[in-house]
């Protein structure tokens, strides 16, 4: 593998809040290399969101406080003057968020808000600025891209809104694209062909993918590699193979076990079995156990310091491969597969 | 199981579209749906946002007004009801909303919200009697009693949500809608709240309309599925044959597009991606509405609207000319106007 394009290292962002100062990313480390995919998994609150925004430093600097590395194809985005930071965020990083209607402006017409993002990286003209414009359009497969440069979002359906958003990521071909719950608000169908879409782009142009999101069907499909938050740590991270199919951490294990399967057999009874629901919630970020996050909803705590220490994201099973399969738990279960 | 509970024949529910673009200005959510209820079970009503899922349980309520067709609520004409009747339908048919941050009044604590339902109906007179319903009550969706005292903002959304339950139930219903019940909960507590509603559909023998997007959750908690699209059920059948042999091409569609949590499946799974964009219920295609993404449309499909026909698994029924062409003419009847029942 070439050099990654992301390197993110002991990445930690701390909110001031009016209830105490919240810990909401907790030392993350991982890498992104070109044309891969990582996963980054965890229900609301878990950090996810709060950690790609801090590297892009879209936190508002009055509340937040990020330390930790991360480089950026070699280049520091944590400290970097706010002016390079805004050249970087274009042709180094495109961001896409879940609900298509509120990154776009309602009262500007699509080609505009095309042909700003390419002219604020670029020398160039307006009317060669709106033809790429109406290439990327094409690109992301929107049907007659020449008109739709003059329509706004609200004439368009919430796909063709979030492929717009795409095209806008794409505009300045980044070497990173962030992906934030992207296809949550779409339905099934459309969330195939937006998958499809950036599948195929980033084969094309060797794009970096960091694709956060709640859904561990989505992430089965398109990511390289797996990172399980929890409570703004990383829990598990390894191969999806590894993360999915052997799961050591008991909140992994939890998570996979809420998911109803659409393939699931009926029991004898002719019943499909209850869910292994994760009983309770999670931490608020400001008042975080001192031992293992997971603790207070676990249901294993097979070892005495699970209340007390805080157990290291440590190698688990004998994967081999290059990448190793970590978990940070005192009680990683043997390489079971689930059932 | 096995009797009729709640009952749809023909029903139709039109809005009028204000500027009167294409299609002449009717926006047909719920487009000529024949459905049956059986009582005691768990029936998933599944389709894409727009398809007009939730509106059609919003008829089957009466909480919408359907503007053809009839709905019958244990034997009663429920389009025809007076006052009274209504009222008393109101407590025998309940509804879960979508967002538990809206659909609980922020200003009333847990117990007021629980205790209305029975003040309404008369249902336990005095306030001990009824402040001990809300205790029971809330035993029952697994919140403690002594939480009765609280306002919303002090719940999670998934605590919400057990609290909509509880108000949901306090009638003591027979029947239950839920609309996108979980689709706002986080996924490992959507798991407790699907327990939960499966656990209380045993236990007090309620009949469940489980209206979601989430095809997955739909094949766990259901009995049988019914799909839409356009406004129209596509396809019905037991939640175990609709869910592995699909018959109607949409539902294939649809089922292959759901990702599913297995690496090596994940990538060996063949998807069907349809082309473009669901049509909008204001300008329904003519013939089977399904005809401008299917591939596997055929000469009949233009002309012939398609009725729900036996297909597959026994009781699986699917609306699709691929199982012999059935349904009403196109020239014969006016765009729109489905087949007797």
């Amino acid at each position: 593998m070439t050099a990654p394009v992301l390197e993110v290292e002991d990445l930690r962002v701390r909110l001031r809040t009016p209830r105490g100062p919240a810990d909401v990313v907790n030392g993350l480390s991982y890498t992104v290399g070109a044309g891969e995919t990582v996963a980054v998994v965890g229900e609301s609150g878990s950090g996810k969101s709060v950690s790609v925004l801090a590297l892009l430093g879209l936190l508002p600097a009055r509340v937040a406080t990020v330390t930790g590395r991360a480089l950026l194809q070699g280049e520091d985005l944590l400290t970097m003057p706010p002016e390079r930071l805004r050249q970087v965020r274009g042709p180094g990083a495109g961001m896409v968020f879940q609900d298509p209607m509120t990154s776009l402006n309602p009262v500007l017409t699509i080609g505009r808000q095309l042909v700003e993002g390419i002219r604020a990286h670029g020398d160039v003209s307006k009317q060669a600025a709106r033809s790429r414009a109406a290439d990327l359009l094409r690109e992301v497969g929107l049907p007659d891209p020449e008109r739709a440069l003059d329509r706004y979002p609200h004439e368009l359906s919430g796909g063709m809104r979030q492929r717009v958003v795409i095209a806008i990521a794409l505009s300045n071909s980044p070497s990173l694209l962030i992906a934030d719950e992207a296809t949550t608000a779409l339905d099934v169908t459309v969330q195939a062909q937006i998958i499809d879409l950036v599948e195929k782009l980033q084969a094309e142009h060797g794009t970096g993918v960091i694709w956060i999101t709640h859904d561990l069907g989505v992430v089965a499909g398109i990511a390289d590699r797996v990172l399980v938050m929890y409570g703004g740590r990383c829990v598990e991270d390894g191969t999806v193979d590894d993360v999915l199919e052997h799961p050591a951490h008991p909140y992994t294990r939890g998570l996979l076990g809420s998911l109803p399967d659409l393939a699931a057999p009926a029991g004898p009874d002719g019943e499909v079995p209850e869910l292994t629901a994760i009983p309770g919630l999670p931490p608020p970020p400001t008042d975080l156990p001192p031992g293992c996050v997971f603790w207070p909803r676990c249901p294993v705590r097979a070892d005495p310091r699970c209340e007390t220490e805080q157990p290291p994201l440590a190698v688990v099973g004998s994967s081999g491969g290059a990448l190793p399969h970590r978990a940070a738990t005192w009680c990683a279960e043997e390489e079971v597969p689930r059932g | 199981m096995g009797d009729v509970l709640v009952s749809a024949r023909g029903l139709e529910v039109h809005f009028p579209v204000r500027g009167g673009g294409k299609g002449g200005g009717v926006l047909r959510a719920v487009d000529g749906v024949d459905l049956d209820v059986l009582r005691g079970e768990t029936l998933g009503l599944v389709g894409e946002s727009g398809c007009g899922k939730s509106t059609l349980g919003n008829a089957l309520l009466r909480l919408v007004p359907p503007t053809g067709g009839t709905v019958t609520f244990d034997g009663t004409d429920v389009t025809s009801l007076d006052r009274r009747g209504l009222k008393e339908m109101r407590r025998r048919a309940g509804m879960v909303f979508q967002d538990p941050f809206a659909s609980l009044d922020p200003r009333r604590t847990v117990a007021q919200t629980v205790s209305e339902p029975l003040e309404v109906h008369g249902l336990r007179s005095g306030r001990r009697e009824r402040a001990a319903r809300v205790a029971e009550l809330l035993e029952l969706v697994g919140l403690d009693p002594a939480v009765a005292g609280r306002y919303p903002h002090e719940f999670s959304g998934g605590q919400r949500q057990r609290v909509g339950i509880a108000r949901a139930l306090a009638g003591e219903p027979d029947f239950l809608v839920c609309d996108e019940a979980i689709a706002s909960l986080d996924v490992s507590v959507q798991a407790q709240v699907l327990n939960l509603l499966r656990r209380l559909q045993r236990q007090l023998g309620l009949t469940l309309l489980f209206v979601s997007h989430d095809l997955s959750a739909v094949r766990h908690i259901s009995d049988r599925i019914a799909v839409m699209y356009l406004g129209r059920i596509v396809e019905i059948g037991p939640a175990a044959a609709v869910g592995a042999d699909p018959q109607m091409p949409y539902t294939q569609a649809l089922l292959s597009a759901v990702p599913v949590p297995h690496p090596a499946k994940e990538r060996a799974r063949e998807r069907i991606v349809l082309r473009g964009d669901v049509p909008s219920p204001s300008a329904v295609p003519s013939g089977c509405r399904f005809r401008t993404r299917c591939p596997y449309v055929f000469e009949p499909c233009d002309d012939v609207d398609p009725a729900l026909q036996p297909a597959g698994a026994p009781g699986q029924l699917a609306a699709c000319h691929l199982h012999g062409v059935e349904g009403t003419p196109v020239t014969e009847t006016p765009e729109g106007v489905t087949a007797d029942p």
